[in-house]
């Protein structure tokens, strides 16, 4: 085998800008949805300030469902809403729902996790000074959980990478896909070894970064 | 303690239950798991038959797609058990496992390919695998819910075709031998859109996985669709296809299996009971032309 002659640059050029533009767009939503629902569910979980049982519940059973269904499913179930929403179900743009869907849970289950570490003194303080809840949760909270929650959104990221790969079959294209369409049905491995190493300078990339930031914020 | 103990102790009795039901009955059956002795395992079991007072069952394990090739398969399944053989069909949904599986011992036969894509997997994996007889056609189509004739597609018009080699050759193959573009060569069934020399409607090609292509069928201005897909989303490869390819295309659906065991005796009475007017008077109630017998 010829080494390196099946490389087609502007293929895999097109391809890593497509991972990139999934995973940008994917996380800002994410954060933001995951943020949010990570939030309510530890608030309204037991012994907490908006402690409510059935709003837990409902809430839990609903992530946990999302986290069961298996992405490719996912993708399909949700087409007519991915169509509303973006206007076509398959390419880059079809991918960015299926994966915000697919993500937002997951990183929900960590903020929720993050928020949990955070000393219960700490949010007494807040309260006997009288604080209100959402000085509460802003100022005590999130700033107590930061480096947790970056460490999450780390874990995130890199986690939705491989997801992105998953995005091949409805033509959403990135590295992922390029690696099982050569290197599993093309058996083109020189190029699958490329896309692989690239993904692997990736995600080298994204958690050096998440790691500067959690040991700036960390407060030693 | 104790109760932990008990637990582990049924737990593995289980384990050797099953293991023990797998390892004794290798003189008798062909278990799936042996790696490659199948020839001569049917030829113990014929040699033995006399001799013992059970039943003789050959086991064939075949890996097919879901339709119609598995629906073919069951379709046989009665009629081999009344010749000694347990059929058994295990449905892929992928078009690389079968042949994988095939190849390590996992299966005794395979049927959801065509001759090219089986060249192209065996000179690519360095694999032996053999064409032991041709079943069937499913001529590939075009499809749209845009348009009702081909000629109606506009300039630009977005085609979606399958991402894998072999089915994106056929699809473009299919197009540039219906005049809608042109190939750098119209023999080469691996070809790809970098080999398109003339595309004067500007035609857009989008290529998504074959299973997906009859769902996102009203995103495009057309689809060409491998018809087991076509046929499991209820379209009619006779009535909603805006090209078809013939009879004769090469393409004909084959049952492959491996050198050491295309000789043995399952696989030859496999083989003719698929080839059977039986079986071409099944194939052409039930799929009424969209699926064509083509015994070779």
């Amino acid at each position: 085998m010829n080494w390196f002659e099946n490389i087609r640059w502007p293929e895999i050029t097109k391809a890593t800008n497509d991972t990139l533009t999934m995973l940008g767009v994917t996380m800002v939503f994410t954060v933001i949805i995951g943020l949010i629902v990570g939030i309510v569910l530890f608030l309204t979980s037991s012994g907490q300030m908006l402690q409510n049982r059935i709003v837990y519940s409902i809430l839990s059973f609903i992530v946990n469902i999302l986290r069961s269904i298996p992405f490719i499913i996912l993708m399909i179930l949700i087409m007519p809403m991915t169509k509303m929403l973006v206007g076509q179900s398959w390419g880059v743009k079809g991918a960015i729902p299926p994966l915000i869907v697919a993500a937002a849970p997951f990183f929900a289950r960590l903020v929720e996790a993050s928020l949990r570490e955070v000393d219960r003194g700490v949010i007494e303080a807040a309260q006997a000074m009288g604080a209100s809840r959402w000085r509460i949760i802003w100022s005590v909270l999130l700033r107590e959980s930061r480096t947790g929650l970056l460490a999450a959104i780390t874990i995130t990221a890199v986690t939705l990478v491989g997801y992105t790969a998953m995005s091949g079959v409805i033509g959403g294209g990135g590295l992922g896909d390029l690696a099982i369409r050569y290197g599993y049905q093309g058996y083109k491995l020189d190029l699958m070894l490329v896309t692989v190493a690239i993904l692997i300078i990736m995600v080298q990339i994204l958690q050096m970064v998440g790691d500067a930031l959690v040991r700036r914020f960390s407060r030693k | 303690m104790k109760k932990g103990l008990l637990v582990l102790a049924a737990a593995l009795l289980l384990v050797l239950a099953g293991c023990g039901s797998n390892g004794g009955n290798n003189t008798e059956k062909n278990g799936s798991s042996n790696t490659g002795n199948n020839a001569e395992q049917t030829q113990n079991a014929e040699q033995n038959s006399g001799a013992s007072e059970q039943t003789e069952k050959v086991k064939l394990t075949v890996g097919a797609s879901e339709v119609p090739h598995s629906e073919i398969l069951n379709f046989v399944k009665p009629i081999l058990e009344e010749q000694g053989i347990e059929l058994e069909v295990v449905v892929f949904q992928d078009y690389v496992q079968p042949n994988v599986q095939l190849f390590e011992g996992g299966l005794d036969a395979n049927f959801f390919q065509h001759q090219p894509y089986l060249d192209e997997f065996n000179a690519e994996r360095n694999y032996d695998l053999v064409n032991v007889g041709g079943v069937h056609v499913e001529p590939f189509g075009v499809y749209s819910s845009k348009v009702e004739s081909i000629d109606e597609l506009a300039d630009g018009a977005k085609i979606a075709i399958p991402n894998d080699p072999s089915n994106r050759g056929r699809a473009l193959i299919l197009l540039a031998q219906n005049g809608l573009i042109t190939l750098a060569d119209d023999a080469n069934t691996s070809s790809s859109v970098a080999d398109i020399t003339e595309n004067p409607h500007n035609f857009e090609f989008v290529e998504l996985e074959a299973a997906m292509l009859p769902r996102v069928l009203d995103e495009f201005d057309a689809a060409a669709i491998n018809t087991n897909y076509a046929l499991q989303a209820d379209l009619n490869p006779l009535e909603d296809a805006l090209i078809i390819e013939g009879a004769e295309s090469p393409y004909v659906n084959i049952v492959a299996a491996r050198p050491d065991n295309k000789d043995s005796e399952a696989i030859q009475k496999l083989i003719a009971a698929l080839q059977s007017p039986e079986v071409e008077k099944f194939i052409n109630e039930t799929y009424n032309g969209a699926v064509v017998p083509a015994f070779q």
